[in-house]
């Protein structure tokens, strides 16, 4: 039997990882311990610190006020009521009581109050986030309730309090005067149990959590860098369930999910894979060239043929399950006979036995720029230049180390650049603020755009109203006025991918890209 | 002996310092800006703010010779920076990671020896009748294949087919045998071939001739006059295949998640980490140094000619 099943592994051997259908993996007993695998240690957990803390990890022992949900909704977490005061410049949170931190001390209005006061005592590290700089006092109204003052109206403050990091909460008794932290002590339903450098970290169950208590007794992360040792660890039964966007290539997540021993699953859209396209550089500076790109490039072959379909394709610069995005916008079809026309319209032409269009002496010829090491946005690189040479369109692929390429990002040398959202809970509004940062592709991107001095000022309003209708207005005329500019093109949503044994039991999916819970999965048996 | 040994080591510091700076350099070379890499790993969107606070945080807005200096002054004393990706000293992590490298590659090692010289030996001695056919076979395909490639095909086999050993990580000597087997299957294909020519060599010297005419027995002829003498080409191999091992532990470390060097810098090379980087190379120097001077003493124990040579 056993060599019946490696001959017929043999003949695959050559594209790996294959999955071979012998014994090995499925009928393991099922656990109290999850195994699971990220491609680095979980860091040492600060709750308001960035690399090498990693988000799933700091999810797990780290709660926020307000916890966002799918779709955009939010709901109570470590405070179970707020209210934002008359001049929008305030917040009062009611704070679930009787909760303590896994050392033992009170989570309360002090304990709220330490934290915000350490991170703000470091504003060169978080001032990147518009809430934290709009913060202006946090004070502790009685331990049970909490009073944020902004300087000024802030609407999205609640979203950027749901955030993984930097405004979660670690018990005051380990806040360092320099801003470090002692241990990593949180509310959240784990607690850090054992780490290993290089090998693994074992979260262990919170006997105290105040909220439905995990199933599972332990979930232990092993350190796994390469996406096909990972692939062939599930399939040896080393690890249990495979979680995230890319931690798995396509064609893997293909097999898996033709293969019956296991359970495949892909998320609602969490974030948009998109081309910014330079409206201030040549040729994309010309309306026409982003439009006839939007009608030229096949999306659904991308999709389809690169993407293998385990992402739907994007056809607007926000998924619609997201505030304020739903808004009926089309992307235009894919048609090269309508791209053709375009260009000849606005005086591109195809001299003859050429292969490039012109005008006025000019080639049209844009550099297309991704991440060398970056398989995917080289495969689909290629495959939209070979859509563009259909229409005469001329396009240098760039594949440099990635900060030459976020270099490029922030100087504006590009024609076209691979340049994602940021996802749920940042998009819209958060992505939106942040195209007003010179440093960021989407400034660069909408730099020529006649309107783009009021598209930044409809920005400032969209954030700082507190009018839901005029809020609802200005979301509605900048995503349409980008939208029908053509200075994106949307590929597809990025979602989140599991593959876990079939026998496991049910594996939710969280709220956002970087939340796994762990602590909704109920094993059978 | 102990003053070629000590001019060796002599030599160590200003060869560390010439590769410490050029290596330095290297790294600055590159185009892009590392302070980006590290916001896009914190995943802190690159503002000018955020940029100028990371490029002050990383000492990347000193001067090149300045940052050198500071590096150099602080590597004197042992401390080889802290890491820009985990923020733990780079020394500390090499502690740290250096003996599951030096396991493994020693392991690797042993299997090379284990497997070229008796393979080679066996191929020498029935040239060109079918065991001399069969291991040219394998030494050319063993030379041939990658060992990421091949690292996929044994856990394919052995791990995930027939279940008989772990596909990944280090625990327990069962976890040792498929990283070790990758890493080795190239030199241990290279020490093959080197000592099937290297004894074909020594059985075609005129003194053997003389040596069997006067009557000595085979197993004497073979000991005394033929594997002693092939040894030392596949001796010096040795230690050029002690760099090989540990340069090519990095792709294994990565496949089979072994908490090794060779994983360590591949990510700080993917994170660019300098620091970490400088440290892992510094490493490196010395452990090739220090294993071609092992091997050179070696060398000089083996063969009295080269011995009476330097002693004059």
């Amino acid at each position: 039997m056993r060599r019946r099943s490696l001959l017929r592994a043999l003949p695959a051997l050559s594209g790996l990882p294959v999955l071979p259908r012998p014994a090995a993996a499925a009928s393991r007993p099922l656990p109290r311990t999850l195994r699971f695998s990220w491609a680095g240690n979980a860091g040492p957990l600060h709750p308001h610190r960035y690399a090498p803390n990693q988000m799933y990890a700091q999810a797990m022992l780290y709660e926020p006020l307000v916890r966002y949900m799918e779709g955009g909704r939010l709901a109570p977490a470590l405070a179970t009521a707020w209210e934002r005061e008359d001049d929008g410049r305030g917040y009062v949170f009611t704070l679930r009581p009787g909760l303590r931190f896994t050392d033992g001390a009170p989570f309360d209005a002090a304990a709220v109050v330490a934290n915000i006061r350490a991170l703000l005592a470091q504003p060169s590290r978080h001032n990147w986030l518009e809430l934290v700089a709009q913060i202006e006092d946090v004070e502790a109204v009685d331990p049970g309730t909490v009073r944020l003052r902004l300087r000024g109206p802030y609407h999205p403050a609640l979203m950027e309090l749901a955030l993984i990091r930097p405004l979660r909460f670690a018990s005051p008794a380990v806040l360092r005067p320099d801003g470090g932290v002692d241990a990593p002590i949180g509310t959240g339903p784990w607690l850090l149990a054992e780490t290993h450098p290089g090998q693994h970290d074992l979260f262990r169950r919170n006997p105290g959590y105040w909220g439905e208590p995990p199933a599972l007794e332990q979930v232990m992360v092993r350190v796994v860098s390469d996406s096909n040792t990972r692939a062939l660890a599930l399939e040896a039964g080393e690890i249990d369930l495979v979680y995230g966007t890319d931690q798995l290539d396509a064609d893997t997540f293909r097999r898996f999910a033709a293969d019956r021993r296991f359970t495949t699953a892909i998320s609602p859209p969490l974030a948009t894979r998109l081309v910014a396209l330079n409206s201030a550089r040549f040729p994309t500076d010309d309306p026409a060239v982003r439009r006839a790109i939007a009608h030229g490039i096949d999306r659904a072959a991308l999709v389809r043929h690169v993407l293998l379909d385990t992402e739907p394709a994007a056809g607007t610069l926000f998924a619609e399950n997201f505030p304020y995005t739903g808004l009926g916008l089309r992307a235009p079809a894919f048609d090269r006979a309508a791209a053709v026309a375009l260009l000849e319209q606005a005086g591109w032409h195809l001299p003859p036995g050429a292969r490039l269009r012109q005008r006025e002496g000019r080639e049209l010829v844009l550099d297309l720029c991704f991440t060398g090491g970056d398989a995917l946005q080289k495969a689909l690189a290629e495959a939209m230049q070979g859509d563009l040479a259909r229409i005469g369109i001329g396009a240098r692929l760039l594949g440099e180390d990635s900060a030459t390429y976020l270099g490029r990002q922030k100087s504006g040398e590009f024609g076209m650049i691979f340049a994602d959202t940021w996802g749920a809970p940042y998009d819209p509004h958060a992505f939106l603020g942040s195209m007003r940062q010179p440093a960021h592709a989407d400034y660069q991107a909408q730099r020529g755009l006649p309107m783009k001095d009021e598209v930044d000022r409809r920005i400032g309003a969209v954030l700082a109203t507190t009018d839901e209708e005029k809020r609802a207005a200005e979301y509605r005329w900048l995503l349409t006025t980008l939208h029908e500019q053509a200075v994106y093109f949307p590929i597809s949503f990025l979602t989140n991918k599991l593959v876990h044994r079939a026998d496991l039991g049910a594996v939710p999916f969280g709220g956002t890209r970087y939340e796994i819970p762990f602590d909704r999965i109920r094993p059978h048996g | 002996m102990t003053g070629f040994a000590l001019r060796r080591l002599l030599s160590l510091p200003p060869l560390l310092l010439a590769v410490s700076f050029g290596f330095f350099a290297m790294l600055r070379l590159g185009r892009g800006d590392p302070a980006l890499d590290y916001l896009r790993l914190a995943q802190v969107p690159p503002t000018d703010a955020a940029f100028a606070a990371a490029r002050a945080e990383l000492g990347l807005d000193r001067p090149l010779l300045a940052q050198y200096g500071a590096w150099l002054w602080d590597a004197l004393r042992l401390d080889l920076g802290t890491s820009w990706f985990t923020r733990r000293p780079v020394a500390e992590e090499i502690a740290q990671f250096l003996p599951a490298t030096l396991q493994l590659a020693g392991t690797a090692m042993l299997v090379t020896l284990a497997l070229g010289i008796p393979l080679g030996l066996w191929a020498a001695l029935r040239r060109d009748r079918w065991p001399d056919h069969a291991t040219r076979l394998i030494a050319f395909l063993g030379v041939s294949v990658p060992n990421f490639w091949l690292a996929f095909l044994l856990v394919l086999l052995f791990a995930v087919t027939l279940g008989w050993l772990p596909a990944m990580g280090r625990e327990g000597p069962a976890s040792l045998v498929l990283p070790a087997l990758a890493t080795a299957a190239m030199s241990a294909c290279v020490m093959l071939r080197l000592v099937r020519a290297s004894v074909l060599g020594a059985l075609g010297e005129p003194h053997l001739r003389f040596a069997a005419a006067r009557g000595l027995p085979r197993r004497t002829l073979l000991g005394r006059h033929v594997v002693l003498n092939a040894m030392l080409p596949p001796l010096t191999a040795m230690g050029l295949h002690l760099g090989e091992l540990i340069g090519g532990a990095m792709v294994v470390e990565t496949v089979f998640g072994w908490p090794g060097l060779g994983r360590w810098a591949l990510l700080a090379i993917a994170n660019r980490d300098y620091p970490v980087l400088q440290g892992f190379v510094m490493v490196l120097t010395l452990v090739f140094v220090l294993g071609n001077l092992l091997v050179d003493l070696a060398y000089a124990w083996l063969d009295p000619r080269i011995r009476l040579e330097r002693a004059a």
